[in-house]
């Protein structure tokens, strides 16, 4: 296969997951059910809502490493109220969403004006919010929720309401950062935070309105993951955030910010999850499993290859 | 109080103070420009220019300094940037600062781009409205690339162009001659001209004073963060202007060239040289060409924007592929094929692009100063910071770099001392064969005529020099011979006295 220089790289991404799709439907053919895909896209959803807006945030050259852990944090949150104290579908959404929005603000609070580099902050958040969830249900899944969210999750709309979130969350997101002023502000702090400051951006006005999009988004995850599950785990989220990195690198994205693209990170998760699924369904042996996941994701990187070198000169 | 007095000031500061630290940037200066003027800012490198115009622009807030600032008569608190461009001023900063991942049309409507509403964005009908707007301005710029990928002079115009879009009612341009060429400096000249035409008030910082001369109706000089003098265009004195800047008089500017040795060494020898274009790998960027370097001699090259100066240099420095051709050095011709080879083999590079490849802006002086020569100031497998810091402070003090202790940040140097601490990182690896990029960009007149005396002194000892430069007095009176490139091509050669300047535009020019 020859990729045309006209080839857009997302195009190229989109090309480069159906190879790899075409692969194990060739091994297995049942790969390319109804069902197969379903579930495959399902099992991106929820790391997915997580990390949609972590886009917008590393395009504005900060980072997020508490999303999965909000997630958790946002579920439990949910879960409690509903079992405990009876609290109704939408009074959870709030109170999830909310954390999400205060976790947000924190991190802005201690990066942009504590000065620490959002890397760590949110390090030190990821095992806050981690602790939290677990003192908050003591460590207890929480398996007893009441009818209505029972009801909501078997009913038809239940069945695809996740995906039909994440799909309606990352097309919100790809034109936030891609084609509104907004997106391009915040693009030109990732690029460069000077220049941007000169053409008059208040800096830490838009990155505290990301901090706070990244964690309301991660909490949303949550709370759509209570509804999917009629539970709630504190384990729920471990690892995403190694697996959004990965998926937005994949997918084109630059951790070193300046740019963006919500759609590359859809890909880059999804070739990873068909790469994981396609692997247990053709039966391959579990320790060559990891080492194939992670030669895929290096040949995809080379898919678009630019590479960009700095000499000190002088 | 005289109203009309008061009205014909575009723009009044007014007993202004900083310090940083212990630094004191500025020291209660006053400023008065003229409603519809150009008024040229100069002084030396640290006089506090930068830090002045800072203060105009918002960079550093209202409160974080004494004094006032009056706009048009009426006195105004600037908080941030954006409260300055919202009173109508516009600033081009001394660095380059451009959104590198963003196109050009997107940095120059990123200004526009900062509202609190949420807008639709179209990459399509934002390019064709900046091209129309560059287009109109006569500036050679495409607004669909990406910034990232201009050259620097580029950059430059496009930070020009970011600042004019806005269409200001007063423009600061600081040091904005320092990265062009001779024939964007005259398209630059006209867009202030017709800026003052259509009554608008430009801000003019540079260290050339023939620019003053050039463009400016009135000019102020900073020396050690006080006003030193100021006067208007009828007079205009270089003499008077210099010793005001400087605290004395200057002497000679250039060093008087010694003759060259024709039979010395040839040090190094270029053969049918074809050199890639960084910009689009694969393709040629000029025509084959070949020259000799001799020892002691000092080689110019000549030529406009884009003519391929900077691309020769870094292939000879292996920072820039080779497509064909040979470079032999004292006639080996395997000497280096990567750029840590060929910096031991004794060839150095010192860069036009301070910023983004010559300094570490988050370290000190010394560690920057030492960077290159580290393994010569160990003890056994440590750093000897001992001879490091001796090293570096030697150097430091060679160059006259303020302020004079080497653990100050690179970052909070003003551009002409971060310059010098440029060159002095070149100078410590004892180069045989120096590859000089536009060195004194943004440096004082005082230390010009002090990296002169060093190249100069350089080629004494045997060192061989290549030298770029846009300044095309520098370049001549420098200079042995001065290699012209221009067309995409080696147009021809001449010999280095200021009487070849007009011959030496022409040819540059006449590649077209
Ligand atoms: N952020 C900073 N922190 C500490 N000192 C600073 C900072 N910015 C400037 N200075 C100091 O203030 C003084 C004035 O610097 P400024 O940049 O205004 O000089 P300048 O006149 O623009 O010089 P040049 O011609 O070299 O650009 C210098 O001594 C410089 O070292
Ligand atoms: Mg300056």
């Amino acid at each position: 296969m020859k990729f045309s220089i006209n080839t857009s790289p997302l195009m190229k991404r989109v090309i480069f997951v159906l190879i790899i799709f075409g692969i194990f439907t060739a091994l297995k053919p049942e790969f390319a059910t109804y069902a197969s895909i379903l579930s495959i896209v399902q099992g991106i959803v929820f790391v997915g809502i997580s990390s949609t807006f972590l886009t917008l945030l590393i395009a504005s050259g900060e980072f997020d490493i508490s999303i999965g852990a909000v997630t958790a944090l946002s579920a439990i949150v949910g879960g409690m109220l509903a079992t405990h104290l009876h609290v109704n579908m939408f009074l959870c959404f709030c109170a999830s969403i909310l954390v999400g929005v205060v976790v947000g603000l924190i991190n802005a609070l201690v990066v942009l004006y504590g000065n620490v580099p959002s890397f760590i902050a949110t390090i030190a958040m990821l095992f806050i919010a981690r602790s939290l969830a677990d003192f908050i249900s003591q460590s207890e899944p929480i398996l007893n929720f009441p009818q209505p969210w029972h009801g909501f999750k078997d009913s038809f709309i239940g069945n695809y309401f996740s995906i039909f979130i994440f799909a309606i969350l990352v097309i919100l997101a790809e034109i936030l950062l891609n084609h509104t002023n907004f997106g391009k502000v915040a693009a030109s702090i990732g690029s460069n935070k000077e220049a941007a400051r000169i053409a008059g951006v208040n800096v830490n006005r838009v990155k505290t309105i990301l901090f706070v999009l990244t964690g309301a988004g991660a909490a949303l995850s949550g709370y759509v993951a209570d509804i999917y599950f009629s539970s709630s785990r504190t384990s729920l989220g471990s690892g995403w955030e190694l697996l959004a990195i990965a998926g937005l690198v994949i997918g084109g994205n630059s951790l070193f910010g300046g740019r963006g693209t919500v759609l590359g990170l859809v890909l880059g998760i999804l070739l990873m999850q068909i790469v994981a699924t396609g692997m247990v369904i053709s039966n391959i042996n579990q320790w060559w499993q990891t080492v194939i996941t992670g030669v895929v994701v290096l040949i995809s990187l080379g898919v678009d290859k630019k590479r960009k070198k700095v000499f000190v000169h002088g | 109080m005289d109203s009309i007095e008061v009205n014909s000031y575009a723009l009044e500061m007014s007993h202004i103070s900083k310090s940083f630290g212990r630094v004191q940037a500025l020291d209660d200066v006053s400023l008065k420009i003229t409603q519809g003027s150009i008024h040229g800012l100069i002084g030396q490198n640290g006089a506090g220019k930068s830090t002045l115009m800072k203060i105009l622009s918002g960079f550093y807030p209202d409160g974080s300094f004494d004094g006032t600032i009056t706009l048009a008569g009426k006195e105004v608190q600037l908080r941030s940037p954006r409260d300055a461009q919202n009173f109508g001023i516009a600033i081009v900063p001394q660095e380059i600062t451009v959104a590198g991942t963003l196109t050009v049309a997107e940095n120059i409507l990123l200004s526009e781009l900062v509202t609190k509403s949420i807008k639709f964005f179209s990459k399509r009908k934002s390019e064709s409205k900046v091209q129309t707007f560059l287009d109109s301005n006569h500036i050679p710029l495409d607004s669909s690339q990406l910034a990232d990928s201009l050259t620097l002079p580029q950059k430059q115009i496009l930070m020009i162009a970011s600042a004019l879009y806005a269409q200001p009612k007063v423009l600061v341009l600081d040091e904005p001659t320092s990265s062009l060429t001779a024939d964007e400096i005259e398209t630059l000249f006209a867009m202030v001209r017709s800026l003052k035409d259509r009554g608008f008030t430009t801000v003019f910082i540079t260290h050339k004073l023939s620019e003053i001369v050039d463009l400016c109706d009135e000019v102020s000089i900073l020396r050690d963060g006080r006003v030193a003098y100021e006067c208007k265009r009828q007079d205009f004195d270089t003499d008077i202007l210099v010793e005001n800047m400087i605290g004395r008089s200057l002497g000679d500017l250039y060093p008087m060239k010694n003759e060259l040795d024709p039979n010395a060494e040839i040090l190094l020898r270029v053969k049918d040289l074809i050199v890639e274009n960084p910009r689009q790998p694969g393709e040629k960027i000029l025509d084959e060409f070949s020259f000799e370097l001799r020892a002691g001699e000092i080689l110019g090259l000549g030529g406009l924007l884009g003519s391929g100066r900077t691309e020769i240099l870094k292939a000879l420095y292996r920072d820039n592929k080779i497509l064909s051709g040979e470079v032999e050095l004292s006639g080996d011709k395997s000497f280096g094929r990567s750029t840590p080879k060929v910096l031991q083999a004794g060839i150095c590079y010192i860069t036009e692009d301070r910023k983004a490849e010559g300094l570490f802006f988050n370290l000190p002086i010394r560690p920057n100063l030492t960077a290159k020569i580290l393994n010569s100031c160990k003890k056994w497998i440590f750093l000897d910071r001992k001879a490091e810091k001796t090293l570096a402070n030697e150097s430091s003090q060679a160059l006259d770099v303020k302020p004079s202790d080497v653990e100050t940040f690179i970052g909070n140097l003003s551009g002409g001392n971060q310059q010098k601490v440029l060159i002095g990182k070149g100078l410590l690896t004892k180069p045989t064969i120096l590859m000089l990029d536009e060195p004194t960009k943004g440096v004082d007149i005082a230390s010009k005529a002090e990296i002169y005396q060093i190249v100069h002194s350089l080629a004494e000892q045997g060192v061989g020099i290549i030298l770029v430069s846009s300044e095309f007095p520098e370049l001549l009176e420098l200079s042995h011979r001065v290699l012209v490139f221009s067309g995409g091509k080696l147009q021809g050669e001449m010999i280095g006295k200021i009487e070849n300047e007009h011959d030496l535009m022409l040819m540059s020019i006449g590649g077209k």
